[in-house]
């Protein structure tokens, strides 16, 4: 979050009979020009234009209102509280302001801190008169001198039933603070306004109660996308350095959270956790929510991989292709030398090929290291129609240092991979009446009951495999959901008359 | 750059204030009339596609009643706003993530829909403080009967009535006022102090001295900094994004604001003179049009911007035009007003009353049209009077590079391509000529809708002629037309949404299905494609075609007579984003053997270089001045060797390739990197090429890498007298004229010249290409002089004549950024030639290439 976003904070108090005015303002002059030698030379915008805005009408007090002027933007909380026979003429109307760049792009966060701040003012005056007792009525004056009248009249309609000392105090509250600065007020404006500005977030002791104003700039996320069965989460940070019962209270997500490897489904996950399926899912959206996860499809090798236009960056980042490579090496275990391991003898091979046969003696992590431009070319040789399986074969002899399922994820979490999904549509269903559908279901129900009740007890499991061939559900859906492998799918779709399969 | 954001118009409410001598503060007119329903609040929310494309999500989870329903797809468009509205009450008791995505979309708006539901939405939604104060706001709203007419949004209409109408600070500004989760948005308009509403030549010199006086207060306004444009008179043109002709302006195929207006002007002079400055004092002082949006927190600002500038001004700027020269808002405010005094007299409910009203005004009828059409994400067209009509509308993203992944959806059916990013680098403004226009809508329907206006006819012929496989610059050759005027209407039309510019269709092109193709609407395209292309393959069927293994398009049409319908295939599929062309890049990917062969032949140009100099140092002399001469003119003040260099190779600048930016950052460098690049070979012998051949982060170690391969072969290593870093790249310049122009007989790179390569060094360069990894040049037109040197020398190893003179002119397009596919059209060369070199480059092994979109 950019610093010294809050370029004034100011207290607007609305009198009866003198209209608004600008008791507190940070850093002075900023809003009402004022004597002060450190003040502003220039108000930041012109406030009787705005302070309609700023004290409204009573209809849009306690809400948050915000006014653009002078390419500053307003954000306020006017507050009116009502107190019969406490204030004069039943009323305290104040708006405790901030003042931010018209532009500012996450100004919500801002607007939190002010409604939150509008609130507790509001309680703090309702409990104990926070705001009414410091109030200085010299404030109010201006040239002219009824603002004295006002105050024998405020005090009398406000203080009758009050004791003398509470009327002292006010008194003195008065005598003791000179004007414009200083007070308790004041003094808030100004530690907002530089803990906000300097560490977004302030906590201020308000001395004569128990009572702590904690503020704080929450930026704002993006709501979560859902999450589906068939969506594999991976962990961007480790969890495990939290001891698990601290992250969260959620218990799906503390039984959930060790299963998370970022090769298991969603639906996986919350058999292995026996977790409620709906519960896991919105678990997972949590930590999607906090970027504490990001999502993969399901890796298998019947599965199709394509790059997309990001692919660019990756060919051009030098510092990209090294995370990569680091990535996606087979950890070196030292039976290498051993070469029992059929894969190992040939990844040795490869790289003794590569040395031109003559340095035998290469550095055992020289011998691991995938080349940059093996990586390079492997990544362009994915293509559309070209399954994982079928381009393993045809790049096996590059592949033998690869971890190929960190390969593809790698190039799915960096954007410049896509998955491409396989979609089926029954081509003949749209234009075959309504009946000869009903009866295909039929047919369907039948092999598929068996795993419909085994899976759930909702009927809408139970569907035929009809309502999945309309070209919006991926096989990694249909898969999981029936919790059949995509070869029984496939056949089965193949039994059901003219389907198309679609990959995109 | 951003991934667009969908068209999501968050228009909630229009609100037409006027402020007056005789009645003050008026809230005009008002749409729609009733608070907005439910119904449309969901249909603001981009649900529908956000996630995946799926619509069994519901059913996958009816099984749990907490997930809330709210946040799925729903089914149908029923169900989805009854879920919505009972789902919402729900996700605002719930602190959860999930209910804090529906707040977002919705949640501002549900107290002021006064919902009878346990809504702490507001108070909610920013700081968790559930307090329920600020949730008075629309509790009168759901009363009948009289209320209806006396609140607006759930405030009372004198409150807001007093909130709209600013003072004159405001005047031609943005207004902008946020209420909770809602903002007024207005283009507040006032009546000048000589009671005009408009300032120009047409006062006559008595009143010179009034504008004078006017404009230095709208300067010292503007000079305040606030959206100077704002400040814009109206017969001032708009800033628009595309500059359009006369006669193309927005308005699309009718009589057009600002070319209308301005024309006007001057003869409705008089005109307004009389009416509006007529009784001295006008009654009315001011209107404020005000757009009530309820933009998502993260979305704000954004949203707020596109609707001011895109309508509210606009629209403003039309109602005062109007304003001034008929009186046109006062009257029809008027008018309005006393058939609302009517109605309530009448005691009509409000939905009869407001179909009276928009029937019997034209302005409260463009109301309510903006309304229509701006909150479903169109054009709207509005007619003010029998004289002025225009449009208004929130330009909407027309393509995007990226695919939409699980973690961060995205509006499907947009086109993905890269092919309308414009490079920065170098700004071709001619690209658009090379593009072709594709239609979205059927020519005849389009041609329809310029009917009425007979100056269009032009057009008419224009669009007749357009065809999606033949580029804007093939079109005006073959049909004559000026290509500035086709780049206009195809600048127009795409504006308007009625056309896309995409490269030209091609059946050797290769075309997949798009990634991002919208499934959802499958079921109706399905049946469009049927009744279009009857008796061909099915749209799944053809989906199903491009779905495998790319391959060109041709492929896939039977046979010759075929063609052209399976290109009007190709173009439909094209239209609705079902398909995107796959298109190809390359970079030149340089193999050891030529870095080698570069470092051999370096090597030895140094030795000669350094036997020449010992030979120049006895002209030194008279070289010297000459040097001078030539290097005051080349390269600044460069070092006593450059200069040599610099002389001998008098026209290295002139050539495109040698330009190395880094030229003088390398001589900076060179002391301090020097002697890095030495040490390598003896730090890991095994694999000296890997820190020394790599191309790792070429331009900073420039140095390194052109000296290391010379410093690592062994010759160099038993070299008595090292020369110094200038010498290396003295002889590097000195080299560059001859090569780099390929057609002259390169001196000492042509391989015949390998020749003189005695047996023994021919080896040493072989085992020297072991010490090189293959890398890749990934801007060859910026490449170093290293890099330079190794595409000559790929050029010099060509055998076909043709292929080693094209090879200059096709290098720059293989940078990654370029398609292949469109070579042969920014170049205006034949197709199959091109493709034909390429393939043999290709085939070579010269070039790694990858396909996307």
């Amino acid at each position: 979050m950019p610093t010294r976003m809050i370029k004034s904070i100011f207290f607007t108090r609305f009198h009866p009979e003198k209209g608004s005015r600008v008791l507190h303002q940070v850093p002075e002059g900023s809003i009402t020009p004022s004597a002060s030698p450190s003040a502003l030379k220039q108000p930041l915008f012109h406030f009787p234009s705005v302070s309609d805005y700023i004290i409204p009408r009573q209809e849009f007090c306690d809400r948050l209102v915000t006014t653009c002027t002078n390419r500053y933007r307003v954000v306020g909380y006017p507050v009116c509280i009502k107190g019969e026979g406490k204030y004069y003429r039943n009323e305290f109307i104040f708006n405790f302001a901030l003042v931010l760049d018209e532009d500012a792009a996450d100004w919500g966060s801002y607007a939190s801190v002010v409604r939150k701040l509008g609130r507790l003012l509001r309680a703090l005056e309702e409990q104990g008169g926070f705001l009414s007792r410091e109030e200085d009525l010299r404030m109010f004056e201006d040239d002219e001198d009824d603002g004295l009248s006002w105050k024998e009249l405020g005090q009398t309609e406000s203080q009758t039933d009050d004791d003398d000392e509470r009327e002292d105090r006010h008194f003195n509250t008065w005598r003791s603070e000179p004007s414009g600065s200083g007070g308790k007020v004041y003094a808030l404006c100004e530690m907002i306004l530089e803990d906000l500005n300097n560490y977004c977030e302030c906590m201020i002791p308000i001395v004569d109660d128990s009572n702590t104003i904690n503020l704080k700039l929450f930026p704002t996320h993006l709501p979560p996308a859902p999450i589906f069965a068939w969506h594999v989460p991976l962990l961007t940070i480790d969890l495990s350095s939290f001891s698990s019962t601290t992250i969260s209270s959620d218990l799906t997500l503390t039984r959930i959270l060790p299963y998370i490897d970022g090769t298991r489904s969603v639906s996986h996950l919350s058999q292995l956790a026996d977790t409620d399926l709906s519960l896991t899912r919105k678990a997972v959206q949590h930590l999607v929510y906090y970027g504490c996860v990001i999502l993969l499809d399901i890796f298998h090798f019947n599965a199709i991989y394509a790059p997309t236009a990001e692919i660019y960056d990756f060919i051009t980042d030098q510092s990209l292709q090294e995370e990569c490579a680091r990535y996606v090496r087979i950890p070196h275990i030292s039976l290498a030398h051993g070469a029992r391991d059929e894969r190992k003898t040939l990844a040795a091979r490869n790289v003794l090929a590569e040395d031109g046969g003559n340095e035998a003696a290469a550095v055992d992590a020289d011998r691991y290291r995938v080349p940059k431009e093996h990586l390079v070319k492997l990544y362009t040789s994915l293509k559309q129609g070209l399954t994982l399986r079928n381009w393993v074969l045809e790049n096996f002899e590059l592949l033998t240092c690869v971890d190929v399922r960190r390969f593809i994820t790698f190039g799915v979490i960096k954007g410049f991979l896509y998955r491409v999904h396989k979609y089926a549509i029954a081509t003949s269903s749209s234009g075959v009446a309504g009946f000869e559908e009903e009866k295909r279901r039929e047919v369907l129900m039948k092999p598929l009951e068996g795993e419909g009740r085994a899976y759930g007890s909702d009927a809408s499991r139970e569907l035929p495999l009809a309502r999945y061939l309309d070209g919006l559900h991926s096989f990694d859906e249909i898969c999981t959901e029936l919790r059949m492998n995509e070869r029984d799918v496939l056949e089965r779709v193949k039994g059901f008359g003219e389907v198309q399969i679609i990959h995109r | 750059m951003p991934p667009p954001l969908p068209p999501s118009s968050t228009l909630h409410t229009i609100l037409l204030v006027t402020k007056s001598r005789s009645l003050g503060p008026r809230l005009v007119f008002h749409y729609p009339p009733a608070s907005p329903s439910a119904a449309s609040l969901a249909a603001n929310t981009p649900a529908a596609w956000y996630g995946t494309a799926t619509s069994t999500s519901d059913d996958t989870d009816s099984t749990s009643s907490d997930w809330d329903s709210s946040t799925e797809d729903g089914a149908g468009d029923d169900e989805e706003v009854g879920s919505r509205a009972s789902g919402s009450g729900r996700a605002g008791g719930s602190r959860s993530v999930h209910s804090h995505r529906t707040r977002l979309t919705a949640g501002g708006f549900r107290a002021l829909e006064g919902f009878d539901e346990d809504d702490d939405g507001l108070g909610d939604d920013m700081n968790g403080d559930s307090s329920r104060k600020g949730n008075g706001i629309g509790r009168e709203g759901k009363a009948g009967g009289r209320a209806e007419w006396e609140t607006v949004l759930g405030f009372k209409m004198d409150a807001l009535e007093k909130m709209l109408t600013p003072g004159k600070s405001f005047n031609k500004r943005r207004f902008e006022l946020g209420v909770e989760g809602i903002v007024f948005v207005g283009a507040p308009m006032f009546v000048r102090e000589d009671g005009g509403w408009k300032k120009g030549r047409r006062y006559g010199n008595k009143d010179m001295r009034t504008k004078l006086g006017q404009d230095a207060v709208d300067k010292a306004n503007d000079s305040k900094g606030y959206d100077q444009d704002e400040g814009v008179d109206l017969d001032e043109p708009d800033s628009e994004k595309f500059v359009y002709p006369e006669g193309f302006e927005p308005g699309y195929g009718h009589g057009l604001m600002s070319g209308a207006a301005s024309g006007a002007v001057s003869e409705a002079g008089s005109d307004t003179r009389s009416q509006s400055t007529n009784g001295s004092t006008p009654d009315m002082t001011m209107f404020n049009i005000v757009f009530v949006l309820n933009p998502p927190a993260l979305e704000y600002q954004l949203r707020v911007k596109e609707m001011y500038d895109n309508v509210v001004r606009k629209y403003a700027k039309a109602l005062k035009y109007e304003q001034a020269k008929f009186d046109y808002v006062w009257k029809e405010s008027k008018k309005i007003m006393a058939m609302k005094t009517r109605a309530v007299e009448n005691g009509d409910p409000m939905s009869l009353a407001w179909h009276k009203i928009i029937a019997s005004s034209p302005l409260a009828k463009s109301i309510a049209t903006i309304y229509d059409s701006i909150s479903n994400d169109k054009i709207a067209h509005v007619h003010l009077d029998a004289t002025f009509d225009t449009s208004f509308q929130i330009p909407q993203a027309v393509s995007t590079p990226y695919i939409p992944t699980a973690m961060e959806p995205q509006m499907p059916g947009l086109w993905l391509t890269t092919a309308n990013i414009v490079n920065e680098d170098e700004p071709d403004l001619n690209f658009t000529q090379h593009y072709a226009l594709l239609l979205l809508e059927d020519i005849e329907t389009l041609v329809k809708e310029l009917e009425g206006d007979a100056k269009d006819n032009a057009i008419a012929f224009y669009i007749r002629s357009v065809t999606p496989t033949k580029s804007l610059h093939k079109l005006s050759i073959a049909h004559s037309i000026p290509s500035q005027d086709i780049q206009y209407i195809a600048g127009h039309l795409v504006y308007w949404r009625r056309a896309r510019l995409i490269p030209p269709l091609h059946q050797r092109d290769t075309y997949i299905v798009s990634p991002n193709a919208d499934m959802r609407a499958l079921k109706q395209a399905v049946s469009a494609y049927a009744t279009r292309f009857s008796a061909l393959p099915s749209l799944p069927e053809m989906l199903h075609k491009l779905s495998g293994p790319p391959r060109p398009y041709a492929h896939h049409i039977p046979s010759p007579d075929h063609r052209q319908v399976y290109m009007d295939i190709l173009a439909w599929l094209m239209r609705g984003g079902w398909v995107t062309q796959l298109r190809t890049f390359a970079w030149v990917r340089v193999p050891a053997e030529i870095k080698a062969q570069v470092a051999a032949i370096m090597e030895r140009e140094a030795s000669m270089k350094k036997a020449a100099e010992m030979e120049a140092t006895r002209h030194n002399e008279d070289n010297d001045s000459i040097a001078s001469v030539g290097d005051s003119v080349l390269s600044g003040g460069e070092t006593g060797h450059v200069k040599k260099s610099s002389l001998l190779s008098g026209n290295w600048p002139a050539t495109p390739l040698r330009r190395s930016p880094h030229s003088e950052e390398t001589e900076a460098m060179d002391a301090s990197t020097i002697l890095s690049p030495r040490l390598q070979p003896y730090r890991s012998p095994a694999r000296p090429s890997s820190d020394a051949g790599s191309t790792s982060s070429r331009i900073t170690t420039v140095p390194a890498t052109s000296n290391a391969p010379v410093a690592t072969s062994p010759q160099s290593q038993n070299h008595p007298h090292r020369p110094s870093p200038l010498h290396f790249n003295a002889a590097i310049r000195e080299l560059s004229p001859s090569s780099s122009r390929p057609s002259a007989p390169p001196s000492i790179v042509s391989p015949t010249m390998a020749g003189p390569f005695s047996p023994s060094q021919e080896t040493a360069v072989e085992s020297a290409s072991s010490k090189f990894e293959p890398s890749l040049i990934l801007s060859p037109q910026k490449a170093n002089e290293i890099e330079a040197r190794w595409l000559e020398q790929i050029c010099a190893s060509f055998r076909d004549p043709d292929l080693r003179e094209m090879w200059p002119t096709l290098l720059k397009y293989f940078d990654g950024k370029h398609a292949l596919d469109d070579v042969a059209l920014r170049e205006g060369l034949k197709r199959k030639r091109i493709g034909a070199l390429i393939g043999m480059i290709r085939e070579g092994g010269w070039l790694l290439t990858v396909r996307h979109w």
